[in-house]
């Protein structure tokens, strides 16, 4: 009875980890049933199973908003997918007592493949392919830049630039300078990095990195104060803490009701979809900030660059190595390309042809990332400390808190998250 | 006392309930209750760390603006039983359009989160459609969502909105079996239509009543994280986080299923004493 | 309804004034959704309050494809048809038992099923689902059915319960001395006394599993059911609210049109137990 009750246990076990057929691949993911992305994913499963006969690649899109509990539900009870998809920072590292290590399976991939450190643990090792380069730029409106009687081809390159742009932009009165959603604390985690990219050395960033730089340091404190000073100032349109970002804030941008906005250069909200609305007048500038950090030159600000998404290999999965070879064929140079050229997200892999790319903005993003990155300073903090910083952003907007007791509660959980 | 028969075949039939329950329900929150003593991350080893989960809890700023947000949510208790009820009783009594009233209070709870949250986040948000109306009456428009003052309040009256067609429903098949020979007889005796809801009708429907505050609270604790998901993610600051949304940021998002565990248990234990007062309140009322 | 009086009739008048606004709210999101399925994304976001201009029905054919609607509606028509005849039958025969015989431990097995109802969701989700796996039930359409059945029957028991303890117990003595068993007297007595409440569980629960998407995501996680086809409408940001609302019409449309068909049945149903005083 004993036996054939473990007996039980170890089939479903089984069952669950590998359904069906012990040669298919189960991949987790929230982005397989997006039709942009669609061809990708179908171009990979087809070149995949024409290579490994008798294996079958299984796409599971879970919804996001469950999917990180969806995942752990699985993983703790040993019947997760083989491959899974990760954001990089805070929620891949999360996950790394349950990632397999990647190092010398990928040695192939690290010369021309991108966007690592976001994906790498405490011990220096590798625990996921990225597909994908994030970063965040400022897109404008070349046609409320003229309303407004400003030169549509000279964005601000310096803090003073802005200031004047938005007190331009603000004495018209027709629209805010700066569209902020800041309803699940996106906003305020968007203009941190940003701000970090040209206050901090590349030293201070590896010090917040590893949780040496406290919140209430002069360094951060100054990016606080700096959000602060940016809602008084009047730059923002009303009601930021009820505007989400993703949806709200960019669909404001796209009907022309607002002169700015904190992009992406990957996923949703870039210089694809912007175009598609505002076309010819969809621009783009490197964030500037109020102070500049000695390593920073003034008039060409830095912008935040870091991996974006990637695949990660389940250590359970009883195909380990299969799935690491499809986590490879899924950032490979000519799946990237029509991965690329249909979502318009900038792939990790370098070996991707952009040249035909005819957007403005999508050029200058290209030029730019090649020496213009630098680190994206909130993916390298704790889910705990981002979380925190959430909510006090949306205080400090409020002014519900202190500059002073936002930055102490943050060294609190800062503290507490690098125990 | 019952027959032999029927102390055996009582069993029996609770049998299969009792069954489910337990072995989906009661034996996960058992397992649950020991997670919560461990470090858990999920996967990989943990070890049990005693209460130091219930004592992270005790100091955590963010668990206990949950737990202040929920007895605010509390003291709004009544409402989302007596309106329901009242409702339903002006249907029950004949009310000009009840029919077309019953049929239409449902569609909400019909309707999924997502829509719910969709519409109300288009009506709400600063530049939404219930500040175009104020501004058009010249009233000061407010940031409903985005404000601590008015979160939570804008928060419960969506919830509220969105379930009560549920509570009426359940109101509406209690009240079908409340004698009508029984209201006619008060009626005759020259009893008012308040004194016959308080004298007659409230007392018959006393079960469902008390049926219907508990599953509301429980409700109104455990399944309200679709709609903070998509109105207000918890804020600002922490003005809209229940312990329910913390669960799931602590479980999904910040992987610790462990404290993710212990602040269920708390949350467990509050709902267990609350439906335990109304209980015990709902009994005494009936003894008077 | 026996005459009222002018007072009273007025009183209700003045009433239903504010119930026609709530009614009128209720209504507004079936148009909200039924305009904005009709818009293309790109007009949406231009113009989020206005009607359709030029109305397409794209986002319904999308939503048909990309949701799988059409495999998915099989699925969530089984697992909910099982799941709600499964929590009738149980709950009825636990609630009569708690409510009307006499046995022993009746009030902790009550509470126990009370408080069963009261245990979050998300804690319970590792060991529920390792259950699931233990059981072999991953994947299976019964494992969805036990699994819905398991998780929404604390609150039909309780409100079976709480239906039937309002009846007198004179009925089974009644019947005890006509020489029914108890079996007959459950199928017989209980069964038509407590019908108002079997169709409101019946309402309730077939809303719960249909719309339920976080336990068949668990269960079910090759062949899906509508509402997690659709929940994968949602971008992973952004959402194509148009598509998403044209796939919420499509799944929804089942229901309510069971409800509003027989609507006529169903208010019948709920007032044929009426109790004689």
């Amino acid at each position: 009875m004993q036996a054939k009750l473990s007996a039980l246990l170890l089939a479903g076990t089984i069952l669950a980890a590998a359904p069906a057929k012990a040669q298919e691949i189960t991949v987790w993911d929230w982005k397989s049933g997006d039709p942009a992305a669609a061809s990708y994913y179908e171009k990979v499963k087809g070149d995949f199973e024409a290579a490994h006969p008798g294996v079958t690649v299984n796409y599971v899109m879970q919804p996001l908003d469950q999917y990180y509990t969806l995942l752990g539900t699985a993983l703790s009870s040993h019947a997760g997918p083989d491959l899974f998809l990760m954001n990089g920072g805070a929620q891949a590292k999360a996950r790394i007592p349950a990632l397999l290590r990647l190092d010398d399976k990928v040695a192939d991939l690290r010369k021309t493949v991108i966007g690592w450190p976001e994906f790498t643990g405490a011990d220096g090792g590798v625990y996921a392919v990225p597909l994908s380069i994030q970063g965040f730029v400022v897109y404008y409106d070349k046609k409320l830049y003229r309303d407004a009687g400003l030169d549509p081809d000279k964005p601000p390159r310096t803090w003073a630039d802005l200031a004047r742009v938005c007190a331009a932009i603000k004495a018209k009165g027709a629209v805010p300078c700066f569209s902020m959603g800041n309803k699940e604390g996106y906003g305020a985690e968007f203009w941190f990095s940003t701000m970090a990219a040209n206050e901090w050395t590349a030293g201070e960033q590896q010090d917040f990195a590893a949780g040496r730089l406290k919140w209430s340091s002069p360094q951060v404190k100054a990016i606080l104060q700096s959000w602060v000073d940016a809602g008084k100032a009047g730059w923002f349109q009303d009601g930021p803490n009820s505007t989400t970002k993703f949806m709200d804030e960019y669909e404001g941008f796209m009907r022309g009701e607002d002169a700015n906005t904190i992009g992406l250069i990957s996923d949703v909200a870039h210089w694809k979809q912007f175009d598609d609305f505002l076309g010819a007048d969809d621009g783009v500038f490197r964030m500037p900030s109020p102070t500049l950090a000695a390593d920073k030159t003034e008039g060409d600000p830095m912008m935040p660059v870091a991996g974006g998404i990637g695949y990660g290999v389940n250590k359970a999965s009883v195909h380990a190595d299969l799935a690491v070879e499809l986590a490879k064929a899924l950032a490979a140079p000519a799946a990237m390309q029509v991965f690329f050229t249909d979502t318009g997200a900038i792939a990790s892999n370098t070996g991707v042809d952009t040249s035909k790319v005819d957007s403005p903005a999508a050029k200058a993003i290209l030029a730019w990332l090649k020496t213009k990155g630098v680190p994206t300073a909130h993916a390298n903090a704790t889910a705990k400390e981002l979380e925190e910083w959430h909510r006090q952003s949306q205080l400090l907007l409020n002014g519900e808190a202190t500059v002073d007791a936002a930055a102490a509660r943050l060294d609190a959980v800062q503290a507490d998250a690098r125990k | 006392m019952g027959s032999k028969a029927e102390r055996r075949i009582g069993l029996l039939f609770v049998l299969p309930a009792i069954m489910l329950v337990g072995l989906f329900r009661l034996f996960p929150l058992a397992w649950g209750f020991v997670l919560s003593f461990t470090d858990s991350n999920g996967f990989g080893r943990s070890s049990f760390v005693g209460f130091d989960n219930y004592v992270a809890i005790a100091h955590d700023p963010v668990f206990r603006d949950s737990i202040e947000n929920t007895l605010i949510l509390i003291a709004t208790l009544p409402v989302w039983v007596m309106l329901p009820l009242l409702l339903a009783i002006l249907i029950h009594q004949g009310v000009p359009g009840g029919r077309i009233f019953r049929a239409v209070y449902f569609f909400p709870a019909v309707l999924s989160t997502v829509i719910i949250g969709s519409i109300f986040n288009v009506v709400l948000r600063f530049d939404g459609s219930l500040n175009a109306f104020l501004k058009a009456v010249g009233l000061v428009p407010v940031d409903w969502l985005g404000n601590g003052a008015t979160a939570l309040a804008s928060l419960i009256a969506v919830q509220l909105w969105a379930t009560f067609g549920m509570s009426l429903l359940i109101f509406m098949a209690g009240l079908s079996t409340v004698s009508t020979e029984l209201i006619e007889a008060a009626r005759l005796d020259g009893a008012r239509p308040l004194q016959i809801w308080i004298h007659v009708i409230v007392p018959a429907l006393r079960p469902i009543i008390e049926f219907v505050a508990v599953v509301t609270t429980i409700g109104v604790l455990t399944s309200m994280f679709g709609l903070i998901y998509v109105l207000t993610a918890g804020g600002p600051g922490t003005a809209t986080t229940l312990p329910e949304f913390l669960i799931w940021l602590e479980q999904g998002k910040m992987n610790q299923p462990g404290y993710a565990a212990a602040i269920s248990m708390v949350l467990f234990v509050i709902l267990g004493g609350l439906a335990y007062v109304q209980i015990r309140i709902m009994s005494r009322n009936a003894n008077l | 309804m026996a005459v009222l009086a002018k007072r009273e009739r007025r009183l209700l008048w003045v009433a239903a004034v504010p119930m026609a606004v709530l009614a009128l709210s209720c209504v507004y999101p079936v148009f909200f959704a039924l305009n904005n399925a009709l818009k293309t994304n790109k007009g949406y976001i231009l113009d989020r309050f206005g009607l359709v201009t030029a109305p397409t029905l794209d986002n319904f054919v999308t939503a048909w494809q990309r949701a799988r609607l059409g495999e998915y509606f099989v699925n969530s028509v089984i697992t909910t048809a099982g799941a709600v005849l499964l929590l009738l039958a149980v709950s009825s025969l636990a609630g009569f038992a708690l409510a009307m015989l006499r046995f022993p431990f009746r009030r902790f097995l009550f509470l126990v099923i009370l408080a069963s109802l009261m245990i979050p969701v998300q804690v319970v989700l590792v060991p529920f689902y390792r259950t699931i796996i233990a059981l072999d039930l991953v994947n299976t359409r019964i494992g969805l059915i036990i699994s819905y059945t398991a998780f929404f029957l604390p609150f039909s028991v309780y409100m079976m319960t709480a239906f039937y303890s309002r009846l007198p117990r004179e009925l089974v003595e009644a019947a005890r001395m006509d020489g029914a068993s108890i079996l007959q007297i459950w199928w017989n007595v209980m069964l038509p006394m407590g019908k108002p409440a079997l169709i409101t569980l019946g309402i309730l629960n077939t809303l719960y599993c249909w719309n339920d998407v976080l336990i068949s995501l668990l269960v079910l996680q090759k062949e899906r059911t509508v509402m997690v086809g659709i929940a994968a409408l949602r971008g992973e940001y952004t959402t194509n609210v148009p598509l998403l609302t044209a796939g919420i019409v499509l799944a929804a449309a089942p229901i309510v049109i069971i409800y509003v068909f027989f609507q006529r049945q169903i208010v019948n149903g709920i007032a044929v137990g009426a109790v004689k005083g």
